[in-house]
């Protein structure tokens, strides 16, 4: 029988296992970062060394992961085949990584030049992505939501990135820009135009097909994407017009839009078919439930700012939207993508009088739940620290460090196990045709 | 079981791959030419639609209110 993804068409393994492979190496800086500078992190969110943090988890681990997992499952999720998918992964990796190096280098150092650098690479790595992926993307009928959601992230891919380069030049060369409602924004196009919608139309697929759930109700999967690039594209005409009463009322709406659908698909979680709660169900469902936090704290504060004054709160929102929700979620998608990816090549090389390993042994899920409560404790201390930096902070930085590296580790593991089971069969497929010709 | 659109039905939505290509490629090689079947999944299955498109089946697929794909396929 065939296949359902031959290996003709499906982009190789090193394509997307360069970025799986040093994103987890971000996290571990992010927490060396934590540890060296204690409670300083949280003193303000402008911090030089808050700002290198924020941008080492966002680009070096988010970002890293996110487009890595696209380059290699456009084919399956919505039919798009990369046309050089291997130049174009080196390509993409090399300026992601050094770029975002150098952006947090920048920041801590208060060096324009490595500023000016980060702004370049990284423009060059998503340019480069867009470039390559966008025009195929496009010319795919959207046939399914899930299409249509990932056409509509790419308009945000391309905002939070222009921003963010406009706000690194900026620095780098003095500009007088209106920086706090400019960073506000680039956080609201990364988050919720890019992040946000690449997110939701993966769910569609990804949550019904791993965790066995109910599909996602037709009406809100089509709206959802459109909705909430409409509304991040108010918040920037109210920055543009300064206009402060769009910017809330989009604020508002994408905090409202986003409950929705965390809240739906804890639903549908809650009833998946699966009896079998495995590492990516659980890293989902604590991502879905710090979404919420984040997401209740956000609407309570676009109608009452005065509750974003509570010393607390900043910190609190933004442990809770990006080390609890984002990076579990990413975290969750990387332990299903990556054993699936190495039993699918293993797959097609298999030889008669092999078995194929079980894709349990490719990385075991003891291993997953194992690392994934460390990243727990890393967030349990995180938002402690919120409240009490002084004394949590550098303990956080630790397990978020220890967290990082072991699922490093675990995706290292399974990249190890997969390259000596595939070097056993080419052995044997040797062995065998030898002996095929000498008999 | 059955279904208005066809008589042969595969309801692969709480499946988990590749078990749904697997029991539509089964399917289509028991049916008899001219016949379709009815394929139901909570995605639109890509790499199915690469496949029926190499052997020459022709296929339509519709999103119900629920979120189920019905991809009509036939012989």
């Amino acid at each position: 029988m065939q296949s359902p993804v031959s290996l003709d068409n499906a982009p190789p393994l090193a394509a997307s296992l360069r970025f799986f492979l040093t994103a987890p190496l971000f996290l571990v800086l992010a927490g060396l970062l934590l540890l060296v500078s204690g409670s300083e992190i949280f003193a303000s969110r402008w911090a030089p060394v808050t700002l290198a943090l924020v941008h080492l988890l966002t680009i070096g681990f988010m970002l890293q992961v996110m487009i890595g997992a696209l380059i290699q499952v456009l084919p399956v999720i919505i039919g798009v085949h990369l046309r050089r998918p291997l130049p174009l992964a080196r390509f993409v990796h090399g300026a992601l990584n050094a770029g975002a190096l150098a952006l947090a280098a920048g920041f801590l150092t208060a060096s324009s030049a490595l500023l000016r650098l980060a702004a370049i690479l990284l423009a060059l790595g998503v340019g480069g992505f867009l470039l390559a992926a966008g025009p195929a993307i496009f010319a795919q009928a959207s046939t399914s939501p899930t299409i249509r959601g990932l056409k509509l992230s790419l308009p945000g891919l391309a905002g939070v990135a222009g921003l963010g380069v406009t706000l690194a030049l900026g620095l780098a060369r003095g500009w007088a820009l209106p920086y706090p409602r400019l960073a506000d924004l680039h956080a609201g196009w990364g988050f919720a135009a890019w992040a946000g919608v690449l997110l939701a139309a993966m769910a569609y697929v990804v949550v019904p097909m791993f965790q066995l759930t109910p599909g996602y109700p037709a009406r809100l999967s089509w709206w959802l994407p459109p909705l909430l690039l409409t509304l991040v594209l108010l918040w920037s005409l109210g920055v543009a017009l300064d206009w402060p009463l769009p910017v809330r009322l989009a604020q508002g709406a994408l905090a409202v839009s986003g409950l929705a659908f965390a809240g739906l698909t804890l639903r549908l979680q809650s009833q998946r078919r699966r009896a079998r709660v495995d590492a990516t169900s659980r890293y989902w469902q604590a991502g879905l439930l710090a979404a919420l936090g984040a997401l209740s704290l956000f609407a309570v504060a676009t109608a009452w700012p005065a509750a974003a004054e509570y010393p607390a709160w900043t910190p609190l929102f933004a442990i809770l939207l990006l080390a609890g929700a984002f990076i579990p979620l990413i975290a969750g998608m990387l332990y299903k993508i990556v054993p699936f990816l190495t039993w699918m090549h293993l797959q097609q090389r298999m030889q008669p009088g092999l078995p194929l390993p079980n894709m349990n042994r490719l990385l075991p899920d003891q291993a997953m739940q194992r690392q994934m409560r460390v990243y727990l404790a890393a967030l349990t201390l995180l938002v402690g620290a919120a409240w009490w930096p002084q004394w949590l902070a550098r303990p956080a930085g630790i397990m978020l460090a220890v967290a990082g590296g072991w699922l490093w580790w675990n995706l290292l593991g399974a990249a190890w196990r997969y390259r000596q089971q595939a070097t056993l069969m080419a052995a044997h497929k040797e062995t065998g045709a030898t002996g095929a010709s000498g008999g | 079981m059955s279904h208005p659109k066809a008589r042969h039905v595969v309801d692969a939505r709480y499946m988990e791959p590749p078990e749904p290509f697997v029991r539509t490629m089964e399917m289509l090689d028991a049916l008899q030419p001219g016949e379709k079947m009815l394929l139901l999944l909570f995605r639109e299955p890509h790499p199915l639609y690469r496949v029926l498109r190499q052997n020459g089946h022709a296929y339509e697929s519709e999103l119900l209110p629920d979120g189920t794909f019905e991809i009509l396929i036939s012989r």
